[in-house]
């Protein structure tokens, strides 16, 4: 990926979102590295797969998962054995189900939005924190961004940044490496912003 | 609103489109308001104007009860249940519904009689009523011509029936899922190329604990493709978490088979190791 282009395509997406939406700062992350990820994977899809977020969760099928599948979810993954301990060796089914149906679009399916919109916590392993916040932060998220929709500049913005990053060869870093730097980015361009 | 009510709303601008339901023939003067206000909603609501959205439907719910009064017909009832849908007027939408069919649709309006029932299943499900509303998803199955339709009554119907099973007693359950994987098959022969229908038969198949089934499906599902990008991303999920319960019941022959048959899928897909499908984080 030319690091330069990426640079300056962010600068430029961070300053749009900035005239249009200064007060939702933490939507940049979460927007930018969806149309990042989903941009590039199926770039035809941007509007669909970037936008669609609000109907969220995809699959309707993550709260009818069998026990077993859910058990295996916490067992493989070290720092979910350590944190749901009790509930794992109690095979409490229940509190574990509740727990997944928040983590797993996170640790399973890694969706780039809500990835980002739990970075911190995702970065200090604080899993019982997104099971706490999830349903209220998720919530606020979808509302923040319907009211933004109707702007149309809000919606080219998004466009262009789908549209370049799919012709970028960002697809031979991994999502994670790729959200990593560009986490660094936005904190930087954001802070010029507000300077 | 749900995913599934936004996706009747999108099939139901395809039937005005297609049925020529702006027609002047077709139309009398409220019923044409209706359609009008119904549509200029509908814009509305894709832009997120939410409050002009609400006052069109309003309208539209007006101008579609006033039809139904001076002449009611299938299609009166079928928008002012649309109407109410996207007010959230759920009984009085199960009403309007009810009344739609029961009026019947012309030859060739197929389609609409079709997204009727699809709205009737749809708010009796909103409304909690569980049973019914499976009762009619299952009656499109077996009845709907009209794609979009059936995918949509398939996947509302499978989640249903697993929230179903899930509390139900062993036996009980097992049934419950050997009728919803009945289904699963009967949607494959219809069209083996829905991928879609394929993940549901390999969920299902996962809660009958078949895993070498379940593999199989989701295989098929990942080659034929998936309509979400999350969708793809659990199907892997689903593929690892067979291949490690497979590891784990398998004998040392059907397992060496069964390993050597999966190196050859991760070259096809660009796997390089057996539990992470390549999206996954490093």
């Amino acid at each position: 990926m030319d690091k330069k282009s990426v640079d300056s395509l962010v600068k430029r997406v961070v300053s749009v979102f900035a005239e249009i939406f200064p007060q939702h700062q933490y939507l940049y992350f979460p927007l930018i590295s969806a149309a990042l990820v989903w941009g590039i994977r199926r770039p035809d899809a941007w509007r669909e797969q970037i936008l669609s977020w609000e109907i969220w969760p995809d699959p309707e099928f993550i709260p009818t998962k069998p026990d077993a599948f859910i058990l295996a979810f916490f067992e493989n993954d070290p720092d979910l054995v350590k944190i749901y301990r009790s509930e794992i060796k109690k095979k409490d089914l229940d509190a574990l189900r509740e727990a997944f149906i928040r983590l797993y679009p996170l640790l399973g399916l890694e969706d780039p939005f809500l990835s980002a919109l739990f970075t911190t916590e995702l970065e200090t392993k604080k899993y019982r924190d997104i099971v706490r916040a999830f349903d209220a932060r998720v919530d606020q998220a979808r509302a923040d961004i319907a009211a933004l929709k109707s702007r149309p500049k809000f919606l080219e913005a998004l466009k262009t940044l789908a549209e370049e990053l799919s012709a970028l060869s960002a697809a031979l870093l991994s999502q994670s490496d790729v959200q990593r730097s560009l986490e660094k980015l936005i904190k930087i361009q954001i802070k010029e912003t507000d300077v | 609103m749900s995913k599934k009510l936004r996706l009747l709303f999108s099939l139901f601008r395809i039937v005005i489109f297609v049925m020529g339901f702006f027609s002047v023939q077709a139309c009398v003067s409220h019923l044409k308001e209706a359609k009008f206000f119904y549509a200029q909603g509908e814009e509305f609501a894709r832009a997120y104007q939410t409050q002009e959205a609400v006052a069109s439907f309003k309208r539209a719910l007006q101008e579609a009860g006033r039809e139904t009064e001076s002449n009611p017909s299938a299609q009166a009832y079928m928008l002012k249940g649309l109407a109410q849908l996207n007010l959230e007027m759920w009984e009085e939408a199960k009403q309007s519904f009810l009344l739609a069919h029961s009026f019947g649709f012309d030859k060739g309006e197929e389609w609409a009689s079709q997204l009727t029932l699809f709205g009737l299943a749809t708010t009796l499900q909103e409304m909690g009523l569980a049973e019914p509303a499976a009762r009619v998803f299952k009656s499109l199955l077996d009845k709907s011509k009209f794609d979009p339709v059936t995918r949509l009554a398939a996947q509302s119907y499978m989640k249903l029936g697993l929230d179903k099973a899930l509390q139900s007693e062993r036996q009980e359950k097992e049934k419950q899922l050997r009728d919803l994987l009945k289904t699963a098959d009967k949607l494959i022969v219809r069209n083996f190329s829905c991928g879609f229908c394929h993940y549901l038969q390999s969920q299902v198949f996962s809660h009958l604990s078949e895993f070498g089934h379940s593999f199989e499906s989701a295989v098929i599902a990942k080659e034929i493709g998936l309509p979400t990008e999350q969708i793809g991303r659990d199907n892997d999920n689903q593929i690892v978490f067979c291949y490690q319960k497979l590891k784990e019941t398998l004998d040392s022959v059907q397992w060496s088979d069964f390993e050597s048959l999966y190196q050859e899928w991760m070259a096809r897909w660009g796997w390089e190791d057996p539990k992470r499908p390549p999206w996954k984080k490093r």
